[in-house]
């Protein structure tokens, strides 16, 4: 710019902006939580003088400035926007793959049956528990976006083999070994890829009824198999699965429920005996997984059932955790409502269900047959019991990463006649979830940390673990 | 600090303004006449500025930079005021500067390669200072121009400490000489022009680097950083071409920012890029790329050795093993600067004496093959990751092509075309046809100025949007 009067205009045209940034930025005040990623931002770190000297202190510092800025949400937003623009559709399937960020990535998505990594996933005898972990996470073998404006859709690759998941079927015989006299189910929850994965990306994801039957295969006759995944199938044009979380929706927990009650020989009632409610203009976990764009602008409705001629009343025990998601308290047993009302719009209201995971759940119900159900389950077995209302006289809803009491006791105390092991099949084919669950039987799995015990309230934090909660 | 940072665009930016204009107003109105037309309180500024910004990234190598600097300035001044032990002193220095860098930089590296051979050497796990290779080369000009009397030794500390800490060049170049900016250490002026030439600089280098190398940076690793087994054949080369435009993008952004902001405290460092993906052959390559480290073995090192008069190749060779070295203390970069070097060496003989005989596509696609190829080699610092990326690159892989390959291409496609044109002189060439379109000049001055407004402020706000919540925005050539 050689002229003096435009050169000064361009000085003073930027320096309005860039002031006004700085402004913002600086004297505003900061965000504290992402509601776009679901989890608490960067607070300033404290200050010491070792920190100082090996830079921990600075590098903090410049990690919560650019972490916890005024509008922080709505600047991501618009440059999720800019990424969603760069991109151009081909074809009419427009599908767009999120590859796992690498330093968190075990595996790519590979024409099945061709990567070592699934191979060696099925031998679970000569392999450690670390290598099969890592080897289960194939499970977040990246997320593919396909469809286009309302109807588009999040579906996570599946790279489990055809002949893993065996673990799981040797923890449910495991507890009907423990618990002869108690009826034990096993359900292996197939997710949204296994019924809307586009034709031709149909090899870089493994198909999840080989490995359910494997599973089925694998149980002892004691343990009845609960097989979801042909209802489902039969239901895949209705919504059962969300299109922009990676769960399913009530209503697929509903045909869910219906198959178990089946197998369980309970009564069960049909949805005229519910009342539908919607959250609408849901969201969900996707949006903030991919960062792709386009899931937010296809919002959906979160439709969810509420059983109305049944009474039943719901008891807490919520699980406070330290940074490292270890428990270190529980409440006292207290009274609250199984379903917790969201707002329009709201991305949590997938926990509409009992409110979280972190805390153990007792449903008593005006049902009186002596049957009374454990529910062990991840996440997506949370739209499960609502539907149960009307088949047990109590249900006992157990999740696999929180419970700190001895389960042999549990059942024993609580006169239990049922136990259905509920989780998606990711969840289902790791290790460590079946670990878990074997743990509750030998010792209190979770115990408490000593140190922090005393210090903590009796209350749920927000605090979420920074990956797909499975 | 990283010039990519929120951190560093809205605080120490605006910190350093409101100082650098205070110092500026120290300077006019408190300091006597001899005095204040030398910016002593604007250079205080700039330097204690310069050290917070060293030091935040760095807090106790900050103080090995300050000795490094207190040395240089004692044997300039002994190199300067004697005549009989003048080389020796610049002796000396450069053993103090190479000793620096040797033992910082690739003390771990040569342990490590003694216990290849057996010996049993612990290695020192020393940690490199960010920067070293440029302050260290800026350090070894300063003495080497002193001894050459091309420029007046520096007398005040702080002014050579200026010269060599100054934030805006100081971690990762462009290496600039002590003679290109000598005088406007005292005497600089910045007027609108430089002004508004400086900030539009800063925020093209600003785009160039969150814009678009952050953005390829992801995609290279997403083929590159993990499960190079399971890489496909077009994987392969997505990546590897990824990397090709993010290495450019990342360090010629820096290097604009830093020329930029230098313009705007009226220092004019010279260019370190001339398009170099334009170039039509490996010499022209070399030519546009990293100019001023082109020009460092060039002046100080190749003439000296003998340049075209004796032992040519063995000259040539030198140089570019060092410059292979200088880029890291691993034997990717010695490979790489060695390729580059026998690359060079053949062209001389051959190339270059048929160039005008070869259509200048063929040329320019030979050129860039062997310039991607380069960068497979200064990307995989083992041996074994090297090794399985070539074998996918030339197909012996099981597959020609994935859906992250698939899917990469168009999900990202207006990113790939605005980089691959962006390596071209489009500036030059807008401006061109401005110039044919619009004879009137006050007219095209103000569609100039509009266009620039707009551009500037949108590269700013997006740059913002993108930088948020990003925490791994290091340049590429700050670790070396």
């Amino acid at each position: 710019m050689k002229h003096r009067k435009s050169s000064l205009t361009y000085i003073i045209l930027i320096a309005i902006v860039f002031v006004a940034i700085s402004v913002v930025f600086d004297t505003f005040p900061r965000s504290r939580m992402s509601q776009l990623e679901k989890r608490e931002l960067a607070t300033f770190p404290s200050f010491s003088w070792e920190s100082l000297a090996d830079g921990s202190f600075t590098s903090k510092v410049s990690s919560w400035f650019s972490d916890s800025e005024p509008f922080r949400d709505e600047l991501m937003t618009l440059s999720m926007q800019v990424k969603h623009l760069i991109g151009i559709a081909p074809t009419e399937d427009n599908i767009k793959f999120h590859a796992p960020e690498p330093e968190k990535q075990a595996s790519r998505p590979k024409r099945k049956g061709k990567n070592p990594i699934y191979e060696n996933a099925d031998d679970h005898s000569e392999t450690d528990e670390n290598t099969l972990e890592e080897n289960a996470k194939i499970a977040n073998a990246g997320i593919m976006v396909v469809g286009k404006d309302k109807n588009v859709r999040a579906l996570m690759a599946f790279g489990g083999s055809a002949t893993g998941c065996t673990d799981y079927a040797d923890v449910a015989n495991y507890y009907k070994a423990t618990f002869p006299d108690v009826n034990v189910y096993c359900m292996v929850i197939p997710t949204a890829i296994a019924y809307y994965c586009p034709e031709k990306v149909k090899r870089y994801t493994n198909p999840q009824l080989p490995t359910i039957r494997n599973v089925f295969a694998h149980l002892n006759p004691g343990v009845k198999p609960v097989n979801i995944y042909f209802i489902l199938k039969k239901h895949k044009d209705e919504d059962i699965f969300l299109r922009t979380d990676h769960h399913w929706t009530p209503l697929g927990g509903f045909y869910a429920a219906q198959t178990f009650a089946k197998v369980a020989r309970v009564p069960f009632r049909d949805l005229k005996s519910y009342e539908q409610h919607v959250v609408h203009r849901y969201v969900g976990s996707m949006y903030g997984y991919s960062k792709d764009i386009a899931l937010k602008n296809a919002p959906e409705d979160f439709v969810y059932y509420v059983p109305t001629d049944v009474e039943y009343t719901t008891t807490y025990i919520d699980y406070t955790l330290n940074e490292n998601y270890r428990i270190v308290s529980e409440s006292r047993p207290q009274e609250g409502p199984f379903f917790y009302k969201y707002k329009d719009g709201n991305g949590g209201a997938y926990c509409t269900m009992m409110g979280s995971d972190q805390r153990l759940t007792v449903v008593r119900t005006s049902t009186k047959n002596h049957r009374r159900l454990i529910i062990l389950k991840d996440s997506f077995g949370n739209m499960l019991p609502g539907y149960l209302f009307y088949s047990f006289e109590e249900i006992h809803v157990i999740d696999n990463r929180y419970f700190t009491h001895d389960i042999v006791q549990y059942v024993r105390e609580h006169h239990i006649t049922d136990i259905l092991f509920a989780n998606n099949i990711f969840s289902a084919y790791l290790k460590s979830t079946c670990n878990k669950y074997r743990r509750f039987i030998k010792e209190q799995p979770d115990s408490i940390a000593p140190e922090a015990k005393s210090n903590v309230p009796e209350e749920i934090t927000e605090v979420k673990p920074d990956s797909i909660s499975l | 600090m990283v010039f990519s940072d929120l951190f560093f665009l809205f605080v120490f930016i605006p910190a350093f303004i409101l100082c650098y204009i205070l110092g500026g107003i120290i300077d006019r109105t408190l300091l006597n006449k001899d005095v204040r037309r030398t910016h002593q309180a604007r250079n205080m500024s700039l330097v204690i500025f310069s050290l917070i910004f060293y030091a935040w990234g760095e807090p106790v190598y900050v103080f090995l930079m300050l000795c490094c600097v207190l040395a240089n300035y004692i044997i300039g001044l002994l190199i300067d005021r004697q005549e009989r032990h003048r080389k020796a002193a610049l002796v000396v220095g450069l053993i103090i500067n190479i000793g620096i860098l040797g033992v910082f930089k690739y003390a771990n590296f040569f342990a490590e390669t003694l216990q290849l051979t057996g010996l049993n050497i612990s290695s020192p796990n020393i940690a490199l200072p960010i920067g070293i290779s440029f302050y260290t080369f800026q350090s070894i000009s300063y003495l080497i121009d002193v001894y050459r009397k091309e420029s007046p030794v520096q007398h005040r500390f702080i002014d050579l400490l200026l010269y060599i800490s100054m934030f805006p060049q100081l971690i990762a170049g462009p290496i600039v000489r002590y003679g290109t900016i000598a005088d406007n250490i005292h005497r600089r002026r910045a007027s609108a022009s430089d002004i508004a030439y400086g900030i539009q600089r800063f925020l093209v280098g600003l785009g160039k680097k969150v814009i678009l190398a952050n953005q390829l940076s992801e995609l290279s690793d997403l083929f590159l950083k993990n499960n190079l087994d399971s890489l496909s054949v077009a994987g392969s080369w997505m990546g590897i071409i990824a990397f090709t435009l993010q290495i450019y993008f990342d360090f010629s952004g820096y290097s604009d920012m830093a020329i930029g902001m230098g313009r705007c405290l009226g220092f004019k460092f010279n260019e370190n890029f001339n398009h170099p993906y334009c170039c039509n052959s490996i010499t022209d390559f070399w030519r546009r790329w990293h100019i001023s480290l082109g020009s460092f073995f060039r002046d100080y090192l190749y003439i000296p050795l003998g340049g075209n008069r004796h032992h040519q190749a063995l000259n040539i060779l030198i140089v570019w093993f060092l410059t292979g070295m200088w880029h890291g203390a691993s034997w990717n970069f010695i490979i790489w600067g060695l390729y580059f070097g026998i690359i060079v060496m053949v062209e001389k003989y051959t190339l270059l004496k048929i160039q005008k005989y070869i259509p200048s596509i063929f040329l320019h696609l030979y050129s860039m093959l062997l310039v991607i190829v380069g960068w497979g080699i200064f990307y995989f610092d083992d041996f074994s990751s090297m090794l399985t990326f070539f074998n996918a690159l030339v197909g012996n892989t099981k597959e020609l092509t994935d859906l992250l390959a698939e899917t990469t291409l168009f999900d990202h496609f207006w990113l790939w075309i605005a980089a691959i044109i962006l390596c071209l002189p489009v500036f030059n060439g807008l401006s061109w046809l401005l110039r044919k379109c619009v004879p009137n000049t006050s007219l095209r001055t103000g569609i100039a100025t509009t266009v620039q407004v707009v551009f500037s402020i949108a590269v700013l706000v997006l740059s913002t949007a993108l930088l948020v919540g990003a925490t791994n925005n290091a340049f590429i050539y700050t670790r070396f």
